[in-house]
């Protein structure tokens, strides 16, 4: 495969390392600068990446490793801010779907880092479990567990978040 | 049949089809007789449903320039065409910063290019004029072919008619050959011109007029069906030049051209 190909290769994947990165991080500035930064490493280690390999899951490794870098390095910057304290901000989803989803989205922002790569990778990204525990480097049953955890945790702030806006209805 | 004993993991496994077929079959079986649990294989499953709702039109947003320029991709030639201008920029900037420095002894604390206050503005419309002007009637036997010499050459060729070194650009990396370069009388001087072209005759010109005014950093304009980016840096003018053909190609280059400024003023 030429260097051009592999490029194009890469090029294809951007719509897709966005779409994780901003609904990761809820952020669209901070993942466009994730997805930037991406690329870079990307083509600086294009030689390594194996003909026949997945293009897709070796820019989310990428992707992964800079972002959990970046945690860290943030972690030890602001010793008091948890970890997932980015601004819990949910991104305006598309005009017709911001009311019907939008206590998806709410779920969404309140759930751990943890969980929302595991649903995102699996239930958006249509990863099998093997390829999200390639990503995340973690074993197989690590990503099941946090599967589960992470759907049922969604269910019940959908539910809380429902609860909630028939309240204010009823007020 | 052990199917009494399906455990949140396999009911997990069924919405992300993990299950092999023999017991993704007993697991549905026993769905039937478990509404609960098959309300929550189809709570994830509208889970999944909601979340593609919510994220997948970003799938269709248009990816940001500098990224896709890093990749060029030449969709619309655009992320090509912003890059190189930005690479151009910072290739004369970073080569007008070393000549004053060697030329008045000054020691500079780093590439920041200092303007006197008393400079005046450029002016926009003698330059947009002069390389519009260039671009169109640049036809290629009026030129100097870079063969001759190579970029060593045409560099001296052009430095002795104008006065002053100007360093010769090289746009390979995005997909351009020089065609050649020339000099142009103008109002302050000789001008020099360089133009390129891409495989498919896509035609790109840069000119450089001397011109004292304060520093101007890279702006983009329109000039008739004629897009370009311009750029002062103290005692030179810059001028890079295509044609867009349409609206949206119009519309994109705009974009490209703020994501430019933007890089170049960090």
């Amino acid at each position: 495969m030429s260097t051009e190909s592999k490029r194009q290769a890469v090029a294809a994947e951007l719509p897709r390392l966005r779409r994780y990165a901003i609904a990761l991080m809820r952020n669209r500035v901070e993942a466009d600068d994730l997805v930037h930064d991406v690329v870079v490493r990307a083509l600086d280690k294009l030689h390594l990446w194996r003909e026949g390999t997945n293009m897709r899951t070796w820019l989310f490794t990428i992707m992964h490793n800079l972002h959990a870098n970046e945690m860290r390095r943030r972690s030890r910057a602001l010793d008091s801010v948890p970890l997932d304290a980015a601004p819990p901000r949910a991104e305006p989803a598309g005009q017709e779907a911001a009311v019907e989803w939008s206590e998806l989205s709410n779920a969404m922002t309140g759930l751990s880092i943890l969980h929302r790569q595991v649903l995102l990778l699996v239930g958006v990204e249509g990863m099998t479990y093997a390829e999200a525990a390639g990503v995340l480097e973690v074993p197989v049953g690590t990503v099941m567990s946090r599967l589960s955890r992470a759907r049922e945790d969604l269910r019940r702030r959908i539910d809380e978040g429902s609860q909630m806006s028939t309240i204010r209805r009823i007020k | 049949m052990g199917d009494d004993r399906v455990s949140d993991s396999e009911l997990n496994a069924l919405v992300d089809d993990e299950l092999d077929p023999a017991r993704q079959a007993e697991v549905e079986a026993w769905l039937a007789d478990n509404p609960e649990a098959a309300q929550r294989v189809a709570r994830y499953r509208a889970q999944n449903a909601g979340l593609h709702a919510l994220y997948d039109d970003i799938l269709n947003e248009e990816v940001p320039v500098r990224t896709a320029a890093l990749l060029d991709v030449r969709r619309a030639g655009v992320p090509a065409w912003a890059a190189m201008a930005a690479a151009i920029a910072l290739f004369v900037v970073g080569a007008a910063g070393g000549w004053m420095v060697r030329g008045e002894g000054v020691p500079d604390s780093g590439t920041q290019i200092a303007s006197a206050p008393t400079s005046p503005p450029i002016d926009t419309a003698v330059l947009m004029q002069r390389a519009s002007m260039a671009h169109v009637v640049s036809r290629e036997d009026e030129l100097r072919t870079p063969a001759v010499g190579g970029p060593a050459a045409m560099a001296d060729y052009i430095a002795d008619r104008m006065g002053k070194q100007v360093r010769v650009p090289s746009l390979e990396s995005f997909g351009y050959d020089m065609v050649g370069g020339r000099v142009l009388p103008d109002t302050d001087g000789p001008a020099a011109q360089f133009v390129f072209a891409d495989a498919n005759g896509q035609k790109v010109s840069l000119y450089v007029r001397s011109e004292q005014a304060a520093g101007v950093d890279i702006t983009y304009a329109l000039a008739d069906d004629l897009s370009m980016f311009y750029w002062n840096d103290s005692d030179r003018s810059y001028a890079l030049v295509t044609r867009i053909d349409d609206d949206t190609g119009r519309e994109a280059l705009l974009t490209a051209a703020k994501a430019v400024y933007r890089q170049l003023s960090q």
